[in-house]
């Protein structure tokens, strides 16, 4: 039997595409979470009066927005020379120091995340120690990068619990 | 638009009125019906079975917040996809590293290793997932959901002739890779 053309398969494929038994599923239940997290902005929205700690975490995200808006535009704007090690880390601890402020009166999901924080943190010297020697090594800049969002990614997770794991 | 044998319109209708009301019940039977294509629709948008999953939920959490915006003007699931796309388009946004941000490169599609993960997958959707970013964004909204191109151009905030030619190079490169195949 001879292969349909690129075009019958695509008209074939699409017409499949809308079909729910051809559909992908999910590989894990995903109704708990959804019905959690309704749940609990339900609770919430009941139990809260309005408190001027909330009023605080929205003037300081607004703030984190707009300063990571400015320094997204700014690096745009610069040639990939530019970006260095020194504007790179510049930008980083802006970032950190900002979500540190916003989670600062939440409490985090786990007791251990600020010894994994400077675990990373020795890691971000470790690398930025390298780095003085060959200032341009693009793989180092990579790691230094990765270093970053890793802690990044640590603080945000232990204070943002996907829903999933709710 | 998207016919389900077993969950006829009316059906869903009701349940949509339903939840409207704050019927929970109904919204999980209603999550029942849909689930899949929101899933399918995120995957084939995010690239990422992870994603997809987080953005699912995330699509039902505020669908039961927003239902009430539903005005039945349209189909239901014509809304729903509406809603999944944007807010899957929103996930992938925030969830872009802050490197990929400051340098904007564009990912790459998933590897076969990735692919392999989200189980069976159709032919045509194998390969979505392994298109560029931009390409598949742009292939899906226009190839799959029937969006306009200047519809796309709002929703990704590129020129409409950017949509075209990233619509033309997702289609180039499906061929490549199915004739190759």
């Amino acid at each position: 039997m001879t292969k349909p053309t690129f075009d019958e398969f695509l008209s074939e494929e699409l017409s499949k595409a809308k079909q729910q038994d051809g559909l992908p599923k999910p590989q894990q239940p995903l109704w708990q979470g959804i019905d959690k997290a309704i749940n609990a902005h339900n609770d919430a929205v009941r139990n809260t009066t309005p408190k001027s700690t909330g009023v605080w975490r929205q003037v300081s995200a607004i703030a984190a927005a707009t300063c990571i808006g400015m320094c997204v535009m700014y690096f745009s704007m610069s040639t990939p020379e530019q970006n260095n090690m020194l504007q790179m880390s510049q930008y980083f601890e802006q970032q950190k120091q900002l979500m540190l402020v916003q989670y600062s009166s939440q409490p985090a999901l786990t007791n251990d995340w600020q010894v994994q924080l400077q675990e990373l943190e020795e890691a971000e010297q470790a690398i930025k120690l390298a780095l003085e020697n060959d200032a341009q090594n693009a793989a180092l800049l990579q790691m230094l990068a990765q270093v970053y969002q890793q802690q990044l990614d640590l603080i945000e997770r232990v204070h943002q619990p996907r829903w999933q794991e709710i | 638009m998207l016919v389900d044998a077993v969950h006829p319109f009316d059906e869903l209708d009701e349940l949509v009125k339903r939840t409207q009301q704050g019927d929970q019940a109904a919204f999980s039977a209603l999550y029942e019906q849909c689930h899949r294509r929101v899933y399918a629709l995120c995957l084939r948008l995010l690239a990422d079975q992870a994603h997809a999953e987080d953005a699912c939920q995330e699509v039902f959490v505020q669908l039961w917040h927003k239902i009430t915006q539903f005005d039945g003007k349209s189909k239901f699931t014509t809304w729903l996809h509406s809603v999944t796309s944007n807010i899957a388009i929103s996930y992938l946004r925030k969830h872009k590293n802050w490197l990929q941000k400051v340098v904007s490169f564009e990912n790459s599609g998933m590897d076969e290793a990735g692919i392999a993960l989200c189980g069976d997958l159709n032919g045509l959707d194998k390969l979505i997932l392994k298109l560029p970013e931009r390409a598949r964004l742009v292939f899906v909204l226009h190839g799959v959901e029937g969006y306009r191109h200047e519809e796309i151009a709002e929703m990704l905030n590129m020129a409409v002739g950017s949509s075209k030619s990233q619509y033309h190079r997702a289609k180039k490169l499906l061929q490549e890779w199915y004739e190759n195949d």
